[in-house]
């Protein structure tokens, strides 16, 4: 009997334990405030998931998330914004107060929401394609590729910033009215938008699963161990590296269209370096070789800055670092390698029937 | 477009390096030499900032003593943090990456306990707050002090790291850490000094910024990326790093001189990426490899 963590069975039983456990939240909870809150808090676990397939898995630092997520978030803004323009008011409010009197050639295609929903995930996944493809062709990687990204993402950030009549600058774009998908309004302080971030991040978590247990997820993780070991036996590493780090760019873009359609706001916030660093933190405390884990670690994290938040409102950042430090220094691969080892011990004692365990555990297993 | 205004844009260029060039200046010798991203080192400058805030404000002490004492405690901060933490990881540089920004989190919060989140002011000599003109153009006099401090750090380091018994080694260690210790060299022991050294050269380059800027916990993160991008476009080494900060700076100056600072700062950005896609190691990279 090896370690019941290790278990594929296991695993699928717990993530299906897992999510069954968010799906009947709308049941319980009838604050629309508190749900709503919710389901940002699926954005997040969103977000831990892709830097978790892309750090845990991949090997590849990235610390200019947010490009992916920011540029996800301002294409269904602007989808939004759009879709309360009318024939005679072609025109967003913000840009007429910027003096500008026509539509910019990038905001046309928004006008459908169709094209503007797919626009939205597919520039950050073209972005994340050719940026890759770029950098990891150059043989960029490790510490140096995550400067890059974090170079990047100033970029992004300075240029949304400056460009104010095209972008809103630093007050953002803020839709008037919620996102209207084939004739229906989805508020967003509704259940259905909690189910439709959740139907977002479970798909994104079993298409990032079957990714981890595919002979493409196995030769990533080779990549991550020894990339130069890889490349000798005749795989195309930068391709891979590509092809993992556009994947997890696209589910990073699913968030940031989540969010808005949540808050029906964007602003250059969320392409901050510190938002982006923040999503590393969750990954890193919760476990970033377990997706499930590093979702975990979202959860935690926020959930405590929201909640402890008030009570240590002027030490949270105090212990979030400390914590992180701890973590980093004792714990490499986070919460989630706690429970490893736990049911490695109970995995050495003989004739431990595997169902008991089952029982014990809680729900952060994973790979 | 006149040739004045140029001109002032490209003597403006000069002292944006050198501002950037001294926020960059400790960084490289920690990344150097010791292969440390320290993502603390936005905080450092806060920290050489606050303590001369605090030196001035408490101590009266004047201003242009308040920066050697601000490399000494920085630099001491910069020890204590080597010996506590960083030195468990050298082998690990992602995680040195991680650790050091959750030292950044906890150096921010605590200063923001202890001072407050309202901003600080230093108070630097008369003399500083005038303005030099040069006939065609004009440039505030304390941007010259910076370029002095800047210049004078610059040539201490160089002499320091090539004219001294210790730089020889810390030389050698860069080059390869096994054969130096095989030489009877404490490589433990140079790292801990150049963490120092470049802690305490942050602890100099926030003293001057104090004065340019306000005194604020968050000051640092604005300077953390443009100094690792001066690192890693200079390629580690010292000679890279006064060049990049040089030619970005002119750069800077002068897209800022045909559209905005804003803009300006977009396209260097995007022009470091490009050229590191080209140049992955950098202006001057480094005799021997570290991996």
């Amino acid at each position: 009997m090896g370690n019941l963590y290790h278990n594929k069975t296991a695993q699928w039983l717990v993530y299906t334990a897992f999510f069954l456990g968010l799906a009947v939240i709308p049941s319980f909870v009838s604050d629309d405030f508190l749900l709503n809150q919710l389901a940002t808090y699926g954005v997040y676990g969103m977000l831990a998931l892709s830097i978790s397939l892309c750090w845990g898995f991949g090997g590849i630092l990235n610390l200019g998330q947010g490009i992916a997520f920011g540029l996800g978030a301002y294409g269904m803004a602007m989808t939004m914004q759009m879709q309360s323009q009318t024939e005679s008011n072609p025109i967003p409010p913000f840009m007429l107060n910027n003096s500008l009197d026509q539509l910019p050639w990038f905001w046309e295609p928004f006008s459908n929401t169709a094209a503007g929903l797919i626009l939205s995930i597919a520039v950050p996944t073209l972005f994340c394609a050719i940026f890759g493809g770029v950098m990891f062709r150059a043989r960029v990687s490790g510490p140096f590729f995550a400067i890059m990204t974090l170079a990047m993402l100033s970029a992004f950030y300075t240029i949304i910033l400056d460009r104010q009549p095209y972008t809103g600058g630093v007050n953002g774009i803020t839709p008037p009215s919620p996102l209207q998908l084939g004739g229906f309004e989805i508020d967003p302080y509704s259940s259905t938008a909690y189910w439709i971030v959740l139907a977002i991040l479970v798909t994104a978590t079993v298409v990032a699963k079957l990714i981890t247990q595919s002979s493409f997820g196995l030769v990533t993780q080779a990549i991550r161990d020894d990339a130069e070991r890889v490349r000798f036996l005749g795989y195309s590493v930068a391709g891979y590296e590509t092809a993992i780090y556009t994947i997890s760019g696209a589910i990073a873009a699913f968030a940031g269209c989540c969010l808005v359609m949540l808050v029906q706001y964007v602003s250059p916030a969320q392409l901050d370096v510190g938002f982006s660093l923040s999503m590393v933190i969750w990954a890193a405390i919760g476990g970033r070789l377990s997706l499930l884990g590093a979702m975990c670690g979202a959860f935690l994290i926020q959930g405590a800055q929201s909640y402890l938040g008030d009570a240590f409102l002027a030490t949270w950042l105090l212990i979030l670092g400390g914590f992180f430090i701890v973590v980093v220094r004792f714990l490499p691969n986070g919460l989630a390698s706690l429970l490893e080892s736990a049911l490695g011990l109970l995995a050495t004692k003989p004739k431990t029937p595997a169902a008991e365990t089952n029982g014990d555990a809680k729900p952060l297993p994973a790979e | 477009m006149d040739l004045g205004s140029l001109l002032n844009a490209l003597i403006l260029g000069l002292s944006i390096a050198s501002i950037w060039l001294i926020a960059a200046l400790g960084l490289t010798i920690i990344y150097g030499a010791a292969g440390v991203i320290n993502m603390a080192h936005g905080e450092f400058i806060m920290l050489g900032a606050y303590s001369s805030y605090m030196l001035q404000y408490y101590l009266g002490l004047p201003y242009l003593l308040c920066i050697p004492a601000s490399f000494v405690i920085v630099g001491a901060v910069g020890l204590a943090l080597e010996r506590g933490l960083i030195r468990y990881l050298y082998n690990r540089p992602l995680d040195t990456l991680l650790a050091t920004y959750g030292v950044s989190l906890v150096l921010m919060q605590g200063v923001r306990l202890i001072f407050g989140s309202d901003p600080k002011y230093l108070a630097a000599p008369e003399i500083f707050s005038s303005n030099i003109s040069l006939g065609f153009a004009s440039i505030s006099s304390f941007r010259v002090v910076i370029l002095l401090v800047t210049a004078l750090c610059v040539l201490g380091v160089w002499l320091l790291f090539y004219k001294t018994r210790f730089g020889v080694q810390v030389r050698a260690v860069m080059q390869n850490k096994e054969m130096a210790a095989s030489f009877g060299i404490n490589s433990s022991r140079v790292y801990m000094m150049t963490f120092a050294l470049g802690a305490g050269l942050a602890g100099v380059a926030g003293s001057l910024f104090g004065v340019l800027a306000i005194v604020l916990p968050t000051m640092g993160a604005s300077y953390v990326v443009q100094a690792f991008l001066m690192v890693v476009t200079g390629g580690g080494s010292l000679a890279g790093t006064v060049v990049a900060s040089g030619v970005t700076g002119e750069l800077q100056s002068i897209f800022a001189f045909f559209t905005n600072d804003t803009f300006a700062r977009f396209v260097i950005f995007v022009l470091i990426v490009v050229f590191l896609r080209f140049r992955p190691q950098g202006l001057f990279a480094q005799a021997g490899a570290r991996r």
